[in-house]
Formats: C-alpha cells, structure tokens, sequence
C-alpha cells in the first residue's frame, strides 16, 4: 500500500519547514509593520512588501502541509501516534485548525493592509493590526505545535 | 475602505464555515488515503479525512462574503465592531478546538 506523496514526503516535509519559518518571520514582520500603522507611522511600504511575502509563503507552506496530511495520517498518526501518543495526536489536530484559521487572518490581513492609506482612520488601521498580529500569533503557535510533533515522529520516517 | 470591510466579512465566513461543518456534522468531502477515494458524505469514520471538505467550506463560504461584501457594498457599519465580530468568532474557534484538546488530556 502506498499513501499520496509518500516517495517524497522527506523532501516535503524539509520545504514545508523552510516555508514554515519564511511564514513565521514574514507574518510577524506584517504585524509589525501594522501594528506600527496603528501608531500613526508611514510604513505602506513595508505593508505592502511584507503582505506579499506573508500571503505567499503562508499558501504554498499550507498546500506543503495539505499534500503530507495523508502520510502523516497513515504512516505516523495510525502507526503510531494513536497507540503511543494520544494526546500528541489531539496536539496535532489543534495545529492544523490553528494553521486553517491562520490562513484566513493573514490573507485577510495582507489584503486590507496593502490597501491601507496612509492617512487612514485609526479604528482601521487597527483592523488591520488586530488581524495581522492574530494572524501571526496563530502562525506561530501552528508552527510550534509542529514542530514537537515532527520531533516525536516526522514522516519519511518508519 | 472596502478591501478591510471584505477582508472582515470575509474572515468572519471563514470562521463560520469553518466551525459548522464539523460540530454539525455537515456532509463534506472526505479522503481515504489507504482506499484514495474521495466521498461527500456525513459519516467519516477510520483513516479517512475530512479536514480537505471541512477547508473547502470555509474557503468557500470565506470567499463568498468578501465577494458579495466587494460587490454589493453593504450598508458601512462601524469598522470597531466589524474587527470585534470577526476577532471573537476567530476566537470561538479556537477555544473550541482547545476545549477538545484539553478534554481529551
């Protein structure tokens, strides 16, 4: 029996960490830069750049993770995971509602922030920082919670 | 500011559609990686998983808001109270993901 993607599910899982990491960093910087928004600085420019970055790294790093779910699933969750480590199984099932709800904060926040003007009202230009930093925050707590579980059993692995 | 206004509304299905289709037990999609079949069905049991359909909904319901919000420029309501909507519906989800996390500790 073979699972989808499983002959390279090694070399997926090495770009969906690297992806990872771009996503955290590029994420934080676009709260950053939204949050000093909020305070009234001219930062458009880092919005817009960091907004690209966010988006794009934070799509192909969740279409990384879509495509090694069903090795995950079949070679570390049901082979191991739910006799040894149920409640990693559970940890892991929190991650990638956390990734999923991520997603939409920072494509939401990329979005509304790249159109920020910069004489904007203040209730927006929070908006957007409250979406960019929950945004962030989630990206980092998805990232995390995958990391430990990679540590415990990262696919590829028998 | 109409991109923010969609972005909102927009979250705000997405964390709807997210939530339902599983605590409700909606029909979704769902794939067998052992059998690499794919259903729309209720009844997800096994190895098979319904995390593709459950995202499908809340992309779609996601995308549909911020179009129609775009599109139809709904009467503006107050922005603050946009962003709070859409940040505590972003939280009732994640307290009710944690809540099964914690339970099942």
């Amino acid at each position: 029996m073979t699972v989808l993607f499983e002959g390279g599910a090694r070399a997926l899982l090495v770009a969906h960490a690297v992806l990872g990491f771009t996503a955290v960093f590029a994420t934080t910087h676009h709260a950053v830069s939204a949050l000093l928004a909020a305070l009234g600085r001219p930062v458009q420019r880092q919005l817009c750049r960091f907004g690209w970055m966010a988006s794009a790294s934070t799509v192909a790093q969740a279409l990384l993770g879509l495509s090694l779910y069903p090795v995950y699933r079949v070679r570390v969750r049901l082979a191991d995971l739910e006799s040894s480590a149920p409640a990693v199984v559970q940890l892991f099932d929190l991650k990638e509602h956390l990734s999923a709800l991520a997603l939409a904060l920072v494509l939401g926040a990329s979005f509304a922030g790249r159109a920020l003007p910069a004489e904007a009202k203040a209730a927006e230009s929070r908006a957007v920082a409250a979406l960019s930093a929950s945004g962030a925050a989630l990206v980092w707590a998805a990232a995390l919670i995958g990391l430990y579980v990679t540590v415990r059993h990262p696919v590829g692995r028998p | 500011m109409r991109e923010l206004r969609a972005a909102l509304w927009g979250v705000s299905a997405f964390a709807l559609g997210y939530l339902l289709p599983g605590t409700l037990r909606l029909p979704t999609l769902a794939y067998d990686p052992v059998a690499r079949t794919v259903r729309f069905t209720s009844q997800v049991g096994g190895v098979a998983m319904r995390y593709y359909g459950d995202l499908l909904w809340a992309c779609a319901a996601g995308l549909c808001a911020a179009a129609a919000v775009w599109i139809f420029r709904r009467p503006s309501r107050p922005v603050a109270v946009l962003a709070g909507a859409t940040l505590s519906l972003v939280a009732l989800d994640v307290a009710f993901y944690l809540s099964r996390l914690l339970a099942s500790v």
